[in-house]
């Protein structure tokens, strides 16, 4: 399934993101998020290979992740969930779109008084350790804080080539 | 079981971490290992173990845990960017007691602040404990702030310079100059308890254009309200995330037809755009006498430790507030006759109202003041227009039945002050003034006519 027109908007709005996962034994992973971007029906984030080293170690055993977008000047949020994910790449490619992201976010979170330098933190990654992980999403589920959190919300199907 | 802790990381460490300037993120998974990530209101601390979460609907996440029992969190600094990640064992859900009372009121004083009260209900506090917590890696962290002043040595002088106070009006002078100059606190308000009516009162203002004395709100309104109400200091760092998460919570909650506020007959003093809040409730031998309200136009301006160091400040303010009783067998049983009035007022007629129902009074059609403190202007200007008599002791106001008086010693003299300011307040042709210990005097500048209205 593919992303709706305003959930591809929703990347580059200025969210945050956050990247969940589950290892085989059941533990559940969750780490802080650069950049997402759609790519011919499939989803890519990026994560720090460092902070992020257990969500990428579930990732590579069982293909199961969900990401979650949030844009705080209204706290609307979605996650999209897969279960062929992989990792791929990594290094200085990413840069342009993480700093680009990083940009959006950090407008964002100004409108809360939270400087930049603040956010800085959250980005500080190196080269390095920019790492991609691409899946296709199968569903995606309003997690806007409330009653309704976590149910299903519709996405289109692939459309290919012809 | 034993915890996995990173060296130096303690649970009560992290606990600024819990505020919720950076919401809390929570992981679960399905029993087949799908993951479900979402923002949480609200966490807090229990013990050095454990940690509570807030339960207010029965979604993805509450499915999750109850299945598998696990969850990963992670939290944020709110000053320095570095972040912990936790792992979880959800153990169960309490319904009462004190760590269900603090995530309640902290949820409902921050709802009601932003109108929303009436979306909000905590179903329980899930209880966890914490299996792991480490560090983030690999994040550039800021270096933290300094503390604005030195908490622990500026409290104790000004709990010293409070303990020196002998009358009510000074120590309550004493305290809110005394968070201005020492704690760096310069909005401030003191508000009182009217049990009977569920009320608080304005008696006290510090920083702001207008006093407000006399002022009203309910208990259970607003932080205060809700501070007053549990009996639980309640805080907030962050305001305008707060209120804009809680504005998500509504709409997707999608409730409608709140009920509409009456504008308040005095107007509430209060920052336009505060940052941070704190309430602290007045404690003293099982009650709740009010509280101690403070604003800041900076984020995150109050931390744990105003809060511990308020606490104690508000439970010394509150005990001697219980005992600043003056010593009435130093008084005669009865004042001396009756200083008489002149009667020789000029200017025009001052019109008091009083609606029977509550106390209530009016001068010109003015809102005063209501509840006990009305009552005690009536009582007074009735004997001054019946006998001419201007200076009354305290005691007598007391042992006065009409009055019903709480059943809290201290409640006629702070009523008293309360009445005494708004008097002086409002420039009122009807003054108060004191006529020596536990004796009050009656101003008045101009003739009075009385009105009772029953409703």
């Amino acid at each position: 399934m593919a992303l709706t027109d305003d959930m591809i908007q929703l990347l580059s709005a200025g969210v945050a993101h956050q990247v969940g996962a589950c290892t085989n034994a059941g533990r559940p992973v969750v780490c802080r998020g650069m950049a997402a971007q759609h790519e011919a029906g499939r989803l890519l984030v990026i994560i720090s290979a460092e902070s992020g080293f257990e969500v990428l170690d579930a990732v590579r055993q069982n293909g199961n992740i969900a990401v979650n977008l949030t844009l705080p000047e209204n706290y609307r949020s979605i996650s999209f969930i897969g279960n062929d994910a992989v990792v791929r790449g990594s290094g200085a490619a990413w840069r342009p779109l993480v700093d680009e992201r990083h940009a959006a976010f950090s407008r964002q979170l100004l409108r809360f008084g939270i400087q930049p330098e603040y956010t800085n933190a959250w980005y500080s990654a190196s080269d390095e350790h920019l790492v991609a992980i691409r899946f296709t999403p199968l569903q995606a589920r309003n997690q806007t804080p409330g009653p309704g959190a976590g149910d299903p919300l519709a996405l289109k199907p692939i459309e290919f080539e012809k | 079981m034993s915890a996995v802790f990173d060296d130096d990381l303690s649970l009560i460490g992290v606990r600024r971490m819990m505020e919720g300037v950076i919401p809390p993120v929570l992981c679960t998974a399905s029993t087949d290992r799908v993951p479900n990530v979402s923002y949480l209101s609200l966490c807090e601390y229990v013990d050095p173990l454990h940690i509570a979460l807030s339960y207010q609907f029965f979604n993805r996440s509450r499915e999750n845990v109850l299945a598998t029992r696990r969850a990963a969190l992670t939290l944020d600094d709110p000053y320095t960017g570095a972040g912990v990640a936790m792992q979880l064992e959800y153990l169960r859900t309490e319904t009462e007691g004190p760590v269900f009372e603090r995530l309640r009121a902290k949820l409902m004083g921050v709802a009601s602040h932003v109108g929303m009260d009436k979306v909000f209900h905590l179903r329980g506090a899930d209880i966890y404990r914490v299996l792991e917590m480490r560090r983030v890696p690999g994040r550039k962290q800021l270096p933290a702030t300094q503390p604005r002043v030195d908490l622990p040595t500026n409290s104790r002088l000004l709990s010293e310079r409070m303990a020196n106070c002998e009358d009510l009006a000074d120590l309550l002078e004493t305290m809110l100059d005394g968070l201005a100059e020492l704690l760096h606190i310069e909005h401030a308000m003191l508000w009182l308890t009217d049990p009977s009516r569920q009320a608080l009162t304005l008696l006290a203002s510090h920083g702001y254009d207008t006093g407000g004395t006399g002022a009203e709100i309910s208990v259970g309104e607003g932080l205060v309200g809700t501070a007053v109400r549990e009996g639980v200091p309640i805080r907030v760092g962050h305001m305008m995330n707060m209120a804009t998460y809680m504005r998500a919570v509504r709409d997707s909650a999608d409730e409608a037809g709140f009920p509409s506020e009456h504008p308040p007959e005095i107007p509430l003093p209060g920052l336009k755009e505060p940052r941070s809040q704190l309430a602290v409730p007045l404690r003293a031998r099982g009650r709740v006498l009010g509280a101690l309200f403070v604003e800041s136009q900076h984020d995150q301006y109050f931390g744990y430790d105003d809060e511990d160091a308020l606490m104690m400040l508000c439970g010394q303010l509150a005990v001697a507030m219980s005992l600043m009783q003056p010593q009435e067998h130093e008084l005669p049983a009865m004042p001396a006759a009756g200083v008489a009035a002149t009667f020789e007022q000029s200017g025009p007629v001052v019109r008091l109202k009083r609606f029977g129902r509550d106390n209530s009074v009016f001068l010109d059609d003015v809102y005063l003041i209501r509840g006990v403190a009305g009552a005690i202007l009536c009582k007074l200007v009735a004997e001054y227009l019946r006998s001419g008599r201007t200076e009354y002791t305290n005691r007598e106001l007391r042992m006065a039945p009409e009055l019903r008086l709480p059943d809290v010693q201290d409640n006629l003299e702070v009523r008293l002050l309360l009445l005494q300011r708004r008097l002086a307040e409002q420039r009122a042709a009807i003054q108060i003034e004191k006529a020596g210990r536990g004796k009050m005097r009656l101003v008045v500048s101009r003739p009075i006519v009385t009105e009772v209205a029953e409703n």
